[in-house]
């Protein structure tokens, strides 16, 4: 897969370069402190970012008594890791995680299996209506996901699964596959139509054309979308809520805000909990970062 | 792999449910009215609860666990975040397939449901050996005045007060205040120490707790009276009798606890406890997130006198149980909240709850600590009751309340156009 | 963008395989089911006047001409239009800036990239709990800002009218930046440097390299920023949700928490579902005329 990443490629000045042999220290000099600047600049961005999570991290490991004694923000004087075992245990985390994985993992899959189907019909054939079909097909993403939630939620009890796992990743991928369709129709399209002409001519169907030319090509499109589409439907809590309403069953989100709800106060225990519900996502991000950089814009991809 | 195999063929078989089974039956508006005999009535009887708190969640938890153990039907507990409960109780009761009882609250607030029918009818077990003990005024509460059924198990309620510390009082040298001028003075006191006199949690989310400085300052100065039927919709809220209440309102202002309308009410209970602010006017619930130590150390006084020849009413709202009229468990349903009813299950919970509610069963005993001796007595000697403002009048009439009182709390200035803000929004719900 | 699949025919003569066609209903049924017709259906309702619980009742117009002489509606599309402005403008242009300044391949670039993309990652729901802790009233930033002196500057950051609405688009900007970044990031790793090469050549100024080849070589990622940030735009319902629920007295209300609440609070169905109509013909009405237009370029 990695084959298929473009090479990271230096743009504007050539950083690689050495000085000339013979050193012109000023040009040296400049060049260090513009590093030095960059390295500023930088490291103070990155630290502002990291700020709140720093925040939440440290929280997550003080006591009650401390934070309500010294406040939020003040230096930490307590050091415990039982909010965790709290937010985890008494706070049904540990059962939500499962169902947000139980979830999450089916609903990628069948996502993109489906979104890859219709990406390759659009993009390879000459269907008529296409670019209007394209067009309605993201316009599902744009709606308001609030007009839909109770219709949604009456829908769901009309097929006889509402309250069930199987609806919330029936709503899922119906709500996302418009805009993977649109980013992966965008990728397919940039595939040489001699590929495609060269397997015609060998007498492949479109299933072969489709199973063993296009997806392959797709392939760090693919990893992209699923790096990201993990991130987005286990970050759903909306959906959640509106098509389920047994607590067991709940995902991580939703679970998340359940415990605000019974922890309020405790804000130690909360920052527990979202660490833990944040620690799945990140694990996928820092796992996969580069599918998460390289693909992200592939809509655009010329 | 296993789970998502199954899972397609559900979602696809599902799918092709879509086309046969969502244009035949179709409308989404229509309360879908299939016979609820359709699915099993051997299931446990479900409760779906709102009380999300860590005390009253165990508390219900080790109740249902009690009920359990006794054989008979068995009941299964789905407790989920207020707002979410809040936000998804119309679609629950209006599901084909609802969750069997519910955590809610009985009067005005309730009558919507009962009037379209959703609620399952429970006058019978009022015939009962607990619920026909219970006081005149609860079973008028629990009565529909649309149907005239008795939809309702109360099991608890509560009181509202000035909450403060005993020991803070102490070190501060002040005392319990009775009239509205000695509030003031004590409040001026309390300036000097340095302290927020009076603290309020009417921010993130619990904006509503501001309703009851409106409701009581209302029931002081304008009697209980008007303000059911101000809530009813048949006063205006620009009306000169509502203006005065925020004159009064205006005189304790300055002592408000400026972060007031930044805090849940969670977080102004540790600055209470704390002792960064000097009282609160809570009601009793706020003990769930109050560490347990702190509890004896807690006192309370009443809502002060403005007009002595206005009777004194108290906000004490009861909380219970009702049941969907489409459940398939109804004998289930009334065998619980039957237990719910007695004073055994009602002092189990008491005990395990933080212990500040009263039981409604006459013969149930309270967790007889000192505070809630004089709350109880509180409401007794008390010549009206109230719930509180939601409760009283409905839930989609609070968040216009919310909207204008904490504009007033931090623009007091405006109160003319807060007011007449406040009737424009009130209108639309009463006329929806 | 120009890459044409096909050779273009006579239309109709084309025959499309009935698998392909397939491959293309599938999907479009299944979204179909779970959000076209679900949106019929609250479209329908937004000529209603429904309480969730008794039979809706048709009021053709009504709902909307409501809104002209709603106050709150007003308020609610001024702080939208002006969320759009703020929140899209910031988040493209820092976004971009970040590109920038993080293009170059080089030691420690990876953690820095890293550090701006990471809050992407985290739900709203989670973003919302790490930002209403920093804008406590003994938050990190009142303590912040007591401790280097600033402490007048302290506020009630969510609860004050005045700061509301800009301390709820802080956290939505948190989210959005590293996104665009990456966005932008990848898009400038396209640019062919020989085009660099010859802007200097010709004498071109840093300014002068940006401004002729860097922002027109950008103008598909820019489609893409677009539609991206219109599209969050609206889904940062959640973030103010959490953090004001539109309050305090709708100082930082947009149209979907307003929506939200008129819907699920206020029990107004039919009304919430008139706004959330609105929401949907401006979202897409901006895309729409933007996708047009890339479209026609393209054929």
């Amino acid at each position: 897969m990695a084959a298929t990443q473009a090479p990271t490629r230096t743009v504007g000045a050539p950083t690689g370069t050495r000085p000339p042999a013979d050193g012109n220290a000023r040009a040296v000099r400049a060049r260090r402190a513009r590093t030095a600047g960059f390295h500023l600049t930088a490291g103070l961005l990155s630290l502002l970012w990291l700020l709140p999570i720093a925040l939440v991290l440290v929280t997550s490991t003080r006591s009650f008594d401390d934070i309500a004694a010294h406040g939020m923000g003040s230096w930490p004087r307590s050091f415990t890791l039982a909010n965790f075992g709290q937010a985890w245990n008494e706070g049904g985390q540990g059962h939500a995680m499962v169902n947000s994985l139980i979830v999450t993992v089916p609903t990628v899959l069948l996502s993109l299996l489906l979104a890859s189907m219709a990406a390759f019909g659009l993009s390879r054939y000459d269907l008529p209506l296409r670019r209007t079909l394209l067009l309605v097909m993201l316009s599902g993403n744009l709606l308001p996901p609030q007009i839909l939630l109770i219709p949604v939620s009456k829908l769901s009890e009309v097929i006889g699964i509402y309250d069930q796992l199987d609806a919330l990743i029936g709503v899922q991928v119906g709500f996302g596959v418009g805009f993977y369709v649109f980013v992966l129709h965008g990728f397919m399209r940039a595939i040489p139509a001699e590929i495609q002409e060269a397997a015609v001519i060998d007498g492949a169907g479109p299933w072969q054309i489709y199973s063993r030319i296009i997806l392959p090509l797709a392939r760090p499109a693919l990893a992209a979308l699923s790096a990201l589409s993990f991130t987005w439907i286990f970050n759903d809590l909306l959906w959640a809520i509106t098509v389920l309403r047994t607590d067991s069953k709940m995902p991580i989100t939703a679970s998340l805000i359940g415990l605000q709800g019974q922890y309020v106060s405790l804000w130690n225990v909360i920052a527990a909990g979202s660490v833990i519900a944040a620690a799945p996502t990140v694990a996928v991000f820092l796992r996969f970062q580069r599918h998460f950089v390289a693909g992200l814009n592939l809509g655009a991809v010329k | 792999m296993t789970p998502f195999t199954t899972d397609r063929r559900n979602f696809l078989a599902g799918v092709g449910a879509v086309g046969a089974g969502a244009l035949l039956s179709g409308c989404v508006t229509q309360t879908s009215s299939n016979s609820p005999t359709s699915q099993s009535s051997s299931g446990p009887v479900t409760l779906q609860s709102n009380l999300s708190s860590p005390q009253a969640k165990t508390a219900l938890e080790t109740l249902i666990a009690a009920y359990n153990k006794k054989g008979g039907s068995r009941a299964q507990l789905n407790t989920v975040a207020s707002e979410t409960f809040r936000t998804q109780l119309p679609t629950y009761l209006t599901s084909a397939n609802p969750p069997d009882a519910y955590t809610w609250y009985p009067g005005s607030v309730a009558e919507a449901y009962a009037k379209q029918g959703l609620l399952l009818d429970l006058s019978d077990l009022w015939q009962g050996p607990d619920l026909s003990r219970y006081s005149a005024a609860m079973r008028d509460l629990c009565t529909s005045p649309s149907t005239g059924k008795k939809d309702f198990v109360p099991t608890d309620y509560y009181w509202w007060g000035f909450f403060y510390r005993k020991s803070n009082f102490a070190k501060w040298g002040v005392q319990e205040p009775t009239t509205w001028n000695e509030f003031l003075a004590l409040c001026q006191t309390l300036k000097t120490k340095n302290v927020a006199p009076i603290g309020i949690g009417a921010g993130s989310g619990t904006a509503w707790v501001a309703s009851a400085w409106f409701d009581y300052l209302n029931i002081r100065v304008n009697g209980a009276t008007y303000h059911r039927e101000l809530l009813a919709g048949k006063h205006s809220f620009n009306d000169p009798q509502v203006h005065k209440v925020f004159d009064y309102w205006g005189q304790a202002l300055p002592f408000f606890d400026p972060n007031g309308t930044a805090l849940a009410f969670q977080d102004a209970t540790t600055s209470l406890l704390e002792g960064r602010t000097a009282m609160m006017l809570i009601g009793t619930f706020f003990a769930d997130a109050a560490p347990k130590d702190a509890l004896g150390d807690l006192d309370f006084f009443r809502f002060p006198v403005i007009d002595p020849k206005v009777p004194m009413a108290e906000e004490a709202p009861a909380d219970g149980f009702f049941a969907s009229s489409r459940t398939a468990h109804a004998a289930g349903v009334k065998d619980l909240l039957a237990y719910f009813a007695t004073a055994e299950a009602q002092e189990l919970y008491i005990k395990n709850s933080s212990g500040t509610v009263l039981p409604t069963h006459p013969d149930a005993k309270d967790n007889g600590t000192p505070l809630v001796v004089k709350g109880r007595k509180l409401i007794a000697s008390a010549a009206q009751v109230t719930q509180f403002f939601n409760r009283d009048s409905s839930d989609a009439l609070q968040p216009t309340a919310d909207t204008a009182l904490v504009h007033f709390l931090s623009k007091p200035k405006e109160v003319n156009s807060i007011l007449t803000t406040w009737q424009r929004d009130a209108q639309q719900i009463w006329s929806k | 963008m120009a890459v044409l699949t096909m050779p273009r025919r006579r239309p109709g003569a084309t025959r499309v395989p009935p698998l392909v066609l397939a491959f293309v209903l599938v999907p479009l049924l299944v979204e179909a089911a779970w959000v076209f017709w679900p949106a019929l259906q609250g479209f329908y309702l937004a000529f209603t006047s429904w309480d969730g619980l008794a039979a809706p009742r048709s009021v053709g117009f009504g709902n909307f001409t409501t809104m002209v002489h709603d106050p709150v509606f007003r308020t609610a599309l001024g702080n939208t239009v002006l969320w759009l402005l703020l929140f899209g403008g910031l988040s493209a242009a820092l976004g971009l800036g970040a590109a920038l300044l993080l293009q170059q391949e080089r030691r420690g670039i990876g953690f820095y990239r890293a550090a701006l993309f990471l809050p992407v990652v985290f739900s709203l729901v989670a973003t919302a709990l790490v930002w209403q802790g920093m804008y406590q009233p003994d938050g990190l930033i009142n303590q912040v800002l007591r401790a280097v002196g600033l402490g007048g500057w302290q506020h009630a950051w969510l609860a004050d009218q005045s700061t509301a609405f800009y301390a709820v688009i802080v956290p939505a900007l948190w989210r959005e930046i590293g996104y665009v970044m990456v966005l932008y990031l990848a898009g400038l790793k396209g640019i062919d440097p020989q085009l660099y090469e010859a802007a200097r050549v010709d004498g071109a100024s840093r300014w002068q390299q940006f401004r002729h080849v860097t922002l027109p070589q950008l103008s598909s990622v820019n489609a893409v920023v677009l539609s991206v940030i219109v599209i969050d735009s609206l889904r940062s319902f959640d973030v103010v949700w959490a953090l004001t629920r539109g309050g305090p007295y709708h100082s930082s209300e947009l149209l979907s928490t307003y929506m939200y609440s008129t819907a699920f609070q206020s029990l107004r169905l039919g009304y919430g579902s008139a706004l959330a109509v609105v929401i949907f013909v401006l979202a897409f009405g901006v895309i729409a005329t933007y996708l047009v237009r890339a479209f026609k370029e393209a054929s």
